[in-house]
């Protein structure tokens, strides 16, 4: 009886703390995620939308560039087709999110809306960890951390709906450094993929790409391109070895 | 909020869950099948670590920048390395990178006002 007993509480207890790991895990998302979260509340109160609305568009959207741009393309008068066209177009990125982790996981009939939790971040993050990690725990650890960092998104928004100002006027540097969280985290993911020149040579030109299209005004196209650009790279470091192996 | 505004919130909200869901679906669907693929395509796999470095590259821009936030951001990075090299984990060189990111803001605040 005893030994049924724990055999059949065994699946519950590595879900609960694949739960946990990906809850645990994911606490480093948050150091980027509230002060944008909160920004976004307090430009969606300023721009004339209540409190709710911001945060229902953050919880149904969930994007966060794209977010920004729809709020301030709704306060300049645009027409709402192209809102939703241009919302779209900046999300396109995510086309290429799930096919790189669809060996990683299991199949489950939930995967429909917890794909709704699948960010820039999230999918970074799950592609560094979900190889590390048991087949049997992956699935709990997705949920964990992206229900986490799902949850700090709304309440990111709520607390800059409603307190935004005084928050950002009590903790002015927090908005300022709490975001390096995100490089930092990004960085520790990249550097191990640093394994022979090629790849060094791919990574740093899609990371320079990146930058200077952030710099340029150009950031809510700098991740695609500069990841097209990465590629390029890649395959024409593969073009030189073969011609001068040739 | 009118309910236009509402259904363009709803079409966003719908067009960007369909981009996320759809292609693991279907990816997942292929992969292993019969008629499907045995591995994920090359250029995909290539592809993911790559966004990953994109990602990296947009975020590197500090809030307001300015030396001291760039040099900030070097040392920043410069401690997460550092720290990772010790640790091989997540959590603590980001911490160090923050705490040290921390520092040289708040030290050049101080020094120069």
């Amino acid at each position: 009886m005893t030994s049924s007993g724990s055999d059949s509480a065994a699946p519950h207890r590595h879900r609960h703390s694949g739960v946990l790991r990906g809850v645990r895990e994911a606490i480093p998302l948050l150091g980027g995620y509230l002060p944008v979260s909160i920004s976004f509340g307090l430009i969606a109160i300023q721009s004339g939308f209540t409190t709710w609305e911001a945060v229902a568009i953050s919880a149904f959207i969930y994007a966060g560039a794209s977010q920004f741009l729809f709020v301030g393309m709704i306060t300049a008068g645009a027409p709402l087709w192209l809102v939703v066209a241009m919302t779209l177009l900046i999300n396109v990125r995510h086309v290429v999110y799930g096919p790189n982790l669809a060996g990683l996981l299991p199949r489950s009939r939930h995967w429909p809306w917890l794909m709704h939790g699948l960010t820039d971040q999230v999918f970074a993050l799950a592609l560094t960890r979900l190889p590390q990690l048991e087949a049997r725990t992956r699935f709990s650890w997705f949920i964990g951390a992206t229900l986490l960092a799902w949850a700090a998104w709304i309440l990111g928004t709520a607390i800059g709906a409603t307190a935004g100002e005084a928050v950002t006027r009590r903790w002015p540097l927090l908005g300022e450094i709490m975001p390096f969280a995100l490089p930092a985290l990004f960085f520790a993911m990249v550097v191990p993929r640093f394994t022979d020149r090629r790849w060094a040579f791919a990574l740093s030109c899609t990371m320079a790409v990146a930058l200077l299209l952030t710099l340029g005004g150009l950031s809510n196209v700098a991740i695609p391109l500069a990841a097209a650009c990465g590629a390029l790279c890649f395959y024409s470091v593969k073009l030189t070895y073969r011609r001068g192996g040739s | 909020m009118s309910a236009t505004l509402w259904v363009a919130v709803l079409a966003c909200a719908f067009g960007t869950l369909l981009m996320r869901v759809v292609p693991f679906l279907w990816m997942q669907r292929r992969l292993n099948s019969e008629s499907g693929l045995n591995d994920l395509p090359q250029w995909l796999g290539i592809l993911g670590p790559l966004m990953i470095a994109a990602v990296l590259g947009v975020s590197l821009m500090p809030v307001h920048p300015s030396p001291a936030s760039w040099l900030a951001t070097l040392l920043g990075l410069v401690a997460t390395l550092l720290v990772w090299r010790r640790t091989r984990s997540l959590g603590l060189p980001v911490a160090a990178g923050v705490a040290t990111f921390g520092a040289v803001v708040v030290g050049g605040q101080w020094l120069f006002g």
